[in-house]
């Protein structure tokens, strides 16, 4: 049949084949359309912050961790060094006023008062 | 003939390593697809740069769609050519009576001068018939009788009943053995 004859050669016609310059445009798009996989791993790694990060973020950064740390080494130089030095100086002494005549030096070692 | 070195790997396969970022997969889906996609629109617009213009958008719209392209939905051949009718189908409602002359010749040298001219006739007469059909019906029986689909497939593209389609291509045929009835001669077919 005519029709069918036709159609045959429809299907093997050269002109409804695109150019090869058509052809290099559509892959232009393509290739400039495309997702970058490096850029798809950067944003996942930069999802997922660690755990030092996050204490480091809610803390308000590194100068106030840098605070912190003076205030804590501070601290504990006052209690090792001031802990002797104050009793010998007789200011735990003044703390008990009111003309009571006790003194922790006289609790014994059952930290009873000792008879006057 | 396959145009790529990946014929074997489904197109949507090909489209979720796209997604990926692999080269090679952009390369075989363009050249895959684009002869396809290009042959419809020319078929339906009957002008090689209508068709480029509408082509490229179609593939465009693949492009930006295939990291979302959900799998198992539809073939990727089917979404194609769905996006190809219905811009061919906004290109000729507004651009009602497109002129024929514009068609392109074949670039095949191995046949003789005789025999080139004999088959563009029989081109030129098949294309003009095909722009006396209405759109969908020109629709139908292009992807049936040329581009080859099956007709389950054309009523997914053309979002229409499998009995819509059969009615649609046997009118078509009928419209076009009408309008090529009185060239039977002069296009060589004297003989049946």
């Amino acid at each position: 049949m005519m029709l069918d004859a036709l159609f045959d050669v429809a299907k093997t016609d050269a002109s409804a084949a695109p150019s090869s310059d058509f052809l290099a445009r559509v892959l232009a798009d393509a290739e400039a359309m495309q997702p970058d996989p490096t850029t798809q791993i950067a944003d996942r790694t930069e999802d997922k912050p660690g755990l030092w990060n996050v204490l480091l973020k809610a803390l308000g950064g590194w100068p106030s961790v840098a605070g912190l740390a003076t205030a804590a080494a501070a601290g504990v130089w006052i209690g090792v060094v001031g802990s002797t030095s104050l009793m010998a100086d007789g200011i735990g002494a003044t703390l008990l006023s009111n003309g009571q005549d006790s003194f922790l030096s006289d609790l014994d070692a059952n930290y009873a008062f000792l008879v006057e | 003939m396959p145009y790529d070195t990946q014929a074997d790997i489904p197109d949507e396969t090909l489209l979720v390593l796209y997604a990926n970022g692999d080269g090679a997969a952009a390369r075989a889906l363009t050249l895959r697809l684009t002869p396809r996609v290009f042959s419809h629109a020319f078929r339906m617009l009957g002008d090689r740069a209508e068709a480029e213009d509408v082509s490229q958008e179609a593939l465009i719209r693949l492009w930006k769609i295939a990291p979302e392209w959900r799998q198992g939905e539809a073939k990727v051949t089917t979404w194609l050519y769905r996006v190809v009718a219905n811009l061919c189908t906004d290109r000729l409602r507004k651009t009602r009576g497109v002129g024929l002359d514009s068609i392109a010749e074949p670039a095949d040298d191995a046949k003789g001068p005789l025999e080139t001219m004999q088959e563009k006739a029989r081109l030129d007469a098949l294309q003009a018939a095909l722009a006396t059909l209405p759109e969908r019906q020109r629709q139908a029986v292009v992807l049936r009788h040329i581009e080859g689909l099956g007709n389950p497939e054309i009523a997914e593209v053309l979002e229409i009943s499998v009995e819509a389609v059969e009615s649609l291509t046997a009118r078509g045929k009928r419209m076009l053995a009408k309008a090529l009835a009185g060239q039977k001669e002069a296009l060589g077919y004297s003989d049946d």
